[in-house]
């Protein structure tokens, strides 16, 4: 024979098994490195990159590091095979964060997919770059995001939603409110499947802003049943937190009864609850307990620490205010709409609705929810082990509802171990009279299964049965005794383990059982003591030994046979284990002490046998506990002798006789018998902590109920598409706070602003007043046609530069009117607008650098200015107001970057001329143009200064010195990222052209409440009501200019059939930023009816998208501000 | 939301490693967790929530695959649990069973399932016949594909149409030749008889089943005649609540292919198709057992693949035993299995022999419990009736098929 050809058996096999490996993956993951990966993943074709991908992916799998690989991978980003993208992503997402600066190379290819037609690359490319995680492209992800949410695509839209959470985790503060406005959007999604999506970014994003909840509540309910069931059980939670927020707990609910208790609320809850539950000997000790259930389920784990003990703990102060009734709409929606979740395939979604009804449902509806949670337990081995920690909760507090359905806790071989003995303490709080019956017929069996540990619980589980439902007693006890007989029986010889535990636990059971009811258990007593010689575990001996200490008194046989006992023990004193010794010195010393019979000789004989023997133990807490005993005993024992011959020993004697009593005597049980406090935490149902024990990281208890303001948010509906983010609803407590912060901000702008230009305020509040001096003016051309059909379209401005734009708004108005109007009509022949002198009217915001207090008396307040520098494009100017408010007089007063002086030198910063050296800073570090120093300031006196500052960031603030006196003030100039631009005039074409050529990425959008133009319309409330868009627009125009440095480009009027309605009315403006003269283009457009609040939306194009961004939350947070009142 | 999610294989090897959000877990977690399991045993490899140092875990096993998910945040644990479930589910369907070397074979589809599956911590798509549309599972004809071309992608480069549409779990755009829906009644019967001899429990859980090929956007309606014996139900999310609350319809647009539409509970039954009688008796230091099974038919049905299981107590030192029928054998880990196949028309099936405890030993004083297997064809036990099944919508005819299993669950009888 050939030998190549002698083909083993095994070889064969190993054959046979390659074939089905054959076109598989699998010589990728076993050998992923025998080829060189580099050069694949250079390949053109895509097949080899393919390859490569793959191999990089099981050395991955593998735990290999393999980011060295990283460039070379982020090349392939650009494939165009789905596979190659699809892998290229995995991997990319895999070592992102370890590679930032390489990852940032894939950034350019996420945007160019973002605009994919296919909505699969849309998505995959926002899932990439948002699980990229980098802060530096934080604000671009954003924008994608802003933009995904409202893709056609409903899954794309759905990645939206889960690329929300991400973000957060970037904790960038400056952009949540854009974050959560997006989730307030996508909850409001027509599509079940994004708003699942959208319920869990809002619980891991702004899992408190209830207000979002509150304006779509119905809504959402009525959604519920459709959301897919992994969002289902996120919404249910974010709906039952919202409801308990803003409405508080159910009257009918258990919470309240038990809650009831404490406060007399309500009489009739409490006797209902007492009926329900009779047949539960422990009564008090279980509505304490439920009581106690509901306590942890709202209050936080700080609070619970901070209570010093649970024995005085004070619940937390609920009046009835705080409960609703179970017939408000709103809670009956919500139990409406979960009811049918219990019905779920997926077990998370039965139990998150089971614990809505747990907290929420009248009592009378909680029995809904007992067979589905009974259903869940034949799902999976490891669900039913959390639904039965769950149940076992529900069971302790409300022991009634499953008492019926004890049978389904029966236990099966087949149940672990954790899960027997579950079932185990259910089955005995379930049991009441009519079940007991059987349940212990089913622990008779369960004691004989192989598994000793889960015997030996069974063994005590009865023993809680017998406790519970005294009528038992009896026949627990008799078969315990049973029990107990078997096991000495077959005791001496087995060396097995558990076996022990169950004849340890068996006497346990028996003697608590007995401790209710002494007197009628004696000779349970009895025949355990007789049963002594028998067994031989340790412990188990200690127990009997204690028990006949315990009852040496008790009943008629028992004393007479307690000094035959003691003989018995006394004998085998020296062979007993340690624990089993010291108990025959205890109980010894009990029956010393009750004894008043005749035996005592007896008694004494032995006693002084066992100490004796004690004293040469081995052992020395032996040794100790008899020396102890023999003391404590020496005059008792003696008294007994020589009958209380003196009576002035006696008191000595007395003493330790008191002592030995109150050691040794009947006390014990009246000791014992207070229950527990109970000490266990308890958590919300379904939850992870309620599994381990102890509140996880981010576990959030119920909120405080009715914490939240109460809101009619119906009203809101109608609203609530109209996408208003969050800031212009007066319902949540941070925005009033925003509110009331920026109010204060602009209150100080304000007196600054009066005390610079008062004189002018008051002309023109004069002027308003009078003869309605509207800034903005028709001045109708005759074109009445294009009027009508085409709206005014404005466009001034559009010819001039802004220079000889601001010289002619500068002009008076009223000559300004019939001038501009006739340049209008030469121009040509259409509705023009002019906005009259707003120039002049714009107030500049003024901020303080240096307050008094902290200056010695030097006030510093500075301005940025509309001037641009001559000098560097980079430089912003700013006014900065000197004003000397002490009574003294100041000087040599300067203010310098002291970083790049530092390094300079210092001694000549606080000389006069600085002139040269501050030319020396400007090119070296050219942080800002030194201001010419103020030599003299005398009190009351005023100077102010231009100063050209360069912004590193145009976030972060400059940190200057101030030297005044010779003394040095540190102080922070702010940047005002509305002045990092110049107006840039165009025309409206060239706007439009510009416009065009900013689609996509480069457009951002954000909306807000406008309400600056209600005080101006209020003020003039007997004026014409055609003036009204003028001033809205005259207001909006206002608000922008004075708080950047832009440039109107036009105006385009509302096509109007109402004239209260002022949708469509925009505004454009043109800018260019300073560094780089990169156009940013401003569009203004604003919806809503003129006498309410105006819902305005800014829209941004500019190429550089980071400041882009920046500037239209600028935009929109100034816009958003309330207006300023005039005096 | 879970951070992380590794496949561990028999041997305690981390097969896979998938992350999911930006913290990062090691995979020394993995280590940790073995050691435990080690050194705790079975009941550890049992606690599906485990709190490690570092971690909180969720565990669920699966033929001999761990899947072991990590979080260090609250989050409901039985989304964890059913997610991982979910994952187990999806595997087996994609590569036809699970074991060590078909997750290896194919890693970079079980890798592409996860990234679908689960986003940032949070499921992305679930179901089973999406998922499908989007990889493609690995079956014959791609292999060959790619022996012989070199070139194969599992990808799909189209969202399936069941994403963006109302109803997420179907396409709208399917088309058959013939259009068939059949319906599978799947049960098994749970049963616990005690010591007595008495039956203690005996109730059913069952699915229904259903295979359904139709063209377009089928909308079905399924009745029972007896839907008052069901004890509690539980629903795709296809079927509609609200006829089923009302007149106790089943009424859903299928999705296509295989699925579970509902399952259900039947309790409180009287009997069981099939008795398991053992005896055992000790004395002197050895035992003798005698197992008797009978069929107590009265539906006319054969029982099938009948099996009696049970673990000798730990005291138990040799054991000889024999059948009339079928074979017997005893496994290392002191597992007995007797395997009867059909039950025969003439003769009782019975086991018996001798067990030999431990010395010192006079008698028994735990007996085992025995578990019993048996399949039968074409009869549900539960007694359930399908009513009938029609097709709204769609005009034309389809063929239905409709059939019936009963296996036992756990079915166990003490002794």
């Amino acid at each position: 024979m050939f030998p190549q050809f002698g083909a083993t058996a095994e070889s064969l096999s190993k054959a046979s098994t390659a074939v089905f490996r054959i076109g598989t993956d699998a010589h990728l993951y076993d050998d992923p490195d025998d080829v060189n990966i580099a050069p694949l993943l250079e390949s053109k074709f895509d097949s080899e990159k393919t390859e490569a991908l793959k191999r990089l992916l099981a050395l991955i799998a593998q735990g290999f590091d393999v980011s060295n690989f990283f460039p070379q991978v982020v090349k392939n980003v650009a494939s165009q095979s789905l596979e190659v993208k699809k892998l290229v992503y995995l991997y990319l997402l895999h070592y992102a964060e370890k590679r930032p600066n390489e990852a940032l190379l894939s950034i350019n290819c996420f945007q160019k997919d973002l605009g994919d037609t296919n909505p699969l690359v849309r998505a995959w490319a926002l899932r990439a770059m948002a699980g990229i995680r980098l802060h530096v492209i934080a604000p671009l992800v954003l924008v994608a995001v802003g933009k995904c949410a409202r893709d056609p695509s409903v899954y794309v839209r759905k990645c939206a939603a889960n690329a929300l959470p991400k973000l957060h985790d970037l904790r960038m503060e400056e952009h949540t409110s854009a974050i959560e406005e997006i989730v307030g959007m996508l909850l409001n999604d027509n599509s079940p499947g994004v708003v699942g999506a959208a319920a869990s970014a809002f619980a891991s994003v702004c899992p408190n802003n209830f207000s979002l909840i509150g304006r779509n509540y119905k809504k959402l309910c009525e959604i519920l049943p459709d959301v897919e069931e992994w969002g289902q059980i996120i919404l249910i939670g974010i709906l039952l937190r919202y409801v308990i927020a803003s409405y508080g707990l159910v009257k009918e609910s258990i919470m309240f009864s038990l809650y009831g208790k404490d406060d007399n609320l309500e009489v009739d809850e409490q006797d209902f609850i007492l009926k329900e539950d009779t047949g539960y000997t422990s009564e008090k000790t279980l509505s304490e307990l439920a009581n106690m259930i509901l306590q942890c389920y709202i209050e936080g784990p700080d609070e619970y620490l901070s209570r010093s003990s649970s024995a005085n703990m004070v619940p937390p102060k609920l009046d009835v205010s705080q409960f609703t009734s179970c017939s408000n709409d709103i809670v009956k929606i919500l139990l409406k709409c979960t009811s049918p979740l219990l019905w779920s395939n997926n077990s998370a979604v039965v139990l998150a609705a089971a614990g809505v009804h747990w907290i929420m449902a009248s009592k009378g509806d909680l029995k809904r929810i007992v067979k589905p949670l009974l259903f869940l337990m034949r799902s999976s081995y490891a669900s039913r082990y959390v639904v039965l920690c769950n149940i076992q909760v529900f069971v302790k507090a409300m022991p009634s509802l499953f008492a019926p359905h004890y049978e389904d806790f029966f236990v099966c071989s087949s149940d672990s171990y954790q899960i027997k003995a579950l079932k185990l303490e259910i089955l005995s709080s379930v049991a009441v009279e009519s079940s007991v019956s059987f349940i212990l017929k089913e622990f008779q069996d369960y004691i004989r299964d192989p598994d000793r540990k889960f015997a030996a619980d069974t063994v005590a589980a009865i023993g809680l049965c017998a406790q519970k439902l005294p009528k038992m007693a009896t026949t627990c006890v008799e078969g315990l005794l049973t029990l107990i007989r078997q096991e000495y029986f077959c005791g001496e010889i087995r060396s097995m383990d558990g076996e022990d535990g169950v004849l340890i636990q068996a006497i346990i059971s028996i003697k608590s059982i007995i401790k209710l009811d002494p007197p009628s258990y004696e000779k349970v007593i009895i025949q355990l003591v007789r049963s002594l010689d028998a067994i031989k575990i340790p412990s188990a001996r200690a127990m009997i030994i204690w028990l006949v200490g315990e009852y040496c008194s008790l009943g008629e046989i028992i004393p007479r046979m307690v000094s035959t006992v003691l003989k018995y023990l006394a004998r085998c004193f020296t062979s007993e284990a340690l624990e089993t010794k010291l108990q025959i010195l205890n109980t010894t010393a009990k029956v010393l002490i009750c004894n008043t019979g005749e035996d005592i000789s007896t008694l004494q004989k032995v006693w002084s046998y066992v100490i004796e023997l004690a004293e040469c133990d081995m052992n020395y807490d032996v040794r100790d506990r008899s020396r102890f005993l023999k003391k404590l005993f020496s005059c008792n024992v003696d008294s007994q002798n020589h009958v209380e011959e003196q009576n002035s020993e006696s008191q000595k004697r007395d003493q330790s006789y008191v002592f030995a009593e109150c050691i040794f005597g009947r006390q014990t049980t009246a000791v014992t018998v207070p229950t527990e406090p109970i000490n266990d935490r308890f958590y919300l149902p379904g939850s992870l902590s309620q599994l381990v024990f102890h509140a996880a990281p981010g576990y959030e208890p119920l909120p405080k109920p009715c914490s939240l303001p109460y809101i009619d948010f119906d009203q809101n509906d109608g609203t609530a598409n109209s996408d208003s983010d969050e800031d212009g609803d007066p319902s949540t407590s941070g925005s009033v706070d925003e509110g009331s912060a920026s109010d204060y901000s602009s209150e100080q702008s304000v007196t600054a602003s009066s005390e610079a230009d008062g004189s002018d305020e008051i002309d023109s509040g004069n002027e308003g007043n009078n003869n309605v001096d509207p800034l903005i003016q028709i001045s109708d051309t005759g074109n009445v046609s294009e009027e009508q059909n085409g709206g005014v379209h404005s466009r001034f401005g559009d010819l001039m530069s802004t220079k000889s734009l601001e010289s002619w708004l500068d002009e008076p108005a009223k000559s300004s009117k019939e001038n501009e109007t006739n340049q209008s009509r030469a121009r040509r022949s259409s509705a023009r607008i002019t906005i009259g002198n707003i120039r002049s009217r714009i107030k500049p915001k003024y901020y303080t650098l240096l307050d008094p207090a902290n200056g010695n008396g030097l006030k510093v307040n500075y301005s940025f200015s509309t001037e641009t520098s001559s000098v560097s494009s980079h430089l912003v100017s700013l006014e900065v107001f000197f004003e000397n408010c002490s009574s003294e007089a100041m000087s040599d007063i300067v203010l310098i970057d002291e970083s790049s002086n530092r390094s300079s030198d210092p001694s000549t910063n606080q000389t006069p001329s600085t002139t040269e050296n501050t030319m020396k800073i400007h090119t070296e570090n050219p942080a800002m143009v030194s201001m010419e120093d103020i030599p003299s300031l005398e009190p009351g006196q005023t100077e102010n200064r231009t100063l050209l500052v360069r912004f590193h960031h145009h976030l972060l603030p400059l940190k200057l010195a101030l030297f005044c006196n010779d003394t040095k003030f540190p102080v922070k100039l702010k940047p005002d990222i509305g002045y990092f631009v110049k107006p840039l005039p165009i025309s409206i074409e060239a706007f439009r052209d510009k416009e065009s050529h900013l689609p996509g990425m480069f457009e951002y959008i954000r909306s807000c409440t406008f309400t600056d133009h209600l005080v101006e319309l209020n003020k003039g409330s007997n004026s014409l009501t055609e003036d009204k868009f003028l001033v809205i627009c005259e207001a909006l125009a206002l608000k922008m200019m004075s708080n950047a440095n832009l440039s109107l480009v036009s105006v385009d009027m509302p096509v109007a059939s109402n004239l209260d309605d002022a949708s469509g009315l925009c505004l454009r403006f043109s800018s260019e930023i300073l560094s780089n003269s990169m156009p940013c283009l401003i569009t203004v457009t604003v919806e809503g009816k003129c006498s309410d609040p105006l819902t305005v939306s800014v829209k941004v194009n500019c190429e550089e998208t980071v400041f882009g961004l920046n500037f239209l939350n600028r935009v929109v947070n100034f816009l958003a501000e309330p207006s300023v009142t005039r005096s | 939301m879970l951070q992380c999610i590794f496949l561990l294989s028999d041997s305690g090897e981390v097969m896979l490693e998938k992350q999911l959000t930006g913290h990062r877990v090691d995979r020394s977690i993995c280590g940790w967790f073995w050691d435990q399991s080690i050194s705790q045993g079975d009941s550890f490899k049992q606690l599906p929530v485990i709190a490690s140092p570092t971690h909180y875990l969720f565990q669920v096993f699966r033929e001999g695959i761990t899947f072991l998910a990590c979080t260090q945040v609250e989050m409901p644990p039985l989304m964890a649990i059913e997610f991982l479930c979910r994952v187990a589910d999806v595997l087996n369907d994609y590569l036809g069973g699970l074991n060590e070397d078909l997750i290896k074979d194919n890693f970079i589809i079980v890798y592409e399932l996860l990234d679908e599956m689960i986003d940032n911590g949070f499921p992305l798509t679930t179901e089973l016949n999406i998922l499908q549309e989007m990889i493609a599972p690995p079956n014959i004809v791609s292999k060959v594909l790619s022996v012989v071309t070199g070139t194969s992608s599992n990808v799909s480069d189209t969202l399936p149409g069941a994403t963006s549409s109302c109803v997420p779990w179907r396409t709208a755009d399917t088309k058959y030749a013939q259009n068939e829906v059949y319906v599978d009644l799947v049960e098994e019967m749970d049963a616990t008889i005690n010591r007595d001899g008495a039956l203690m429990k005996c109730e059913v859980y069952g699915e229904v089943q259903v295979n359904s090929h139709i063209t377009g956007l089928p909308d079905l309606t399924l009745s029972f005649t007896n839907p008052s014996i069901l004890d509690q139900v539980r629903f795709h999310p296809c079927v509609r609540f609200r006829p089923w609350e009302s007149h106790q319809i089943l009424s859903f647009v299928p999705p296509d292919g295989q699925f579970k539409l509902m399952s259900y509970r039947v309790r409180k039954l009287k009997s069981t198709p099939i008795y398991v009688k053992p005896q055992l008796t000790s004395d002197g230091g050895t035992c003798r057992l005698n197992v008797m099974v009978g069929s107590r038919n009265d539906h006319g049905k054969t029982i099938d693949s009948v099996t009696v299981q049970f673990q000798l107590p730990s005291c138990i030192l040799s054991a000889d035993l024999t059948s009339n029928h079928g074979t017997v054998s005893i496994l290392a880990d002191k597992t007995c299995t007797w395997n009867i196949g059909r039950i025969p028309k003439d003769k009782a099936p019975s086991m018996s022999g001798t067990m030999v405890l431990e010395t010192g030993l006079e008698r028994l004083h735990v007996f085992p419990t025995f578990r019993v297997g048996f399949k039968m064809m074409g009869v549900a036990l539960s007694g359930l009736q399908i009513d009938k099944l029609d097709l709204k919508t769609v005009p034309y005819r389809f063929y239905k098929g409709f059939r019936a299993v009963t296996r036992a669950g756990e079915f166990e009888v003490r002794s």
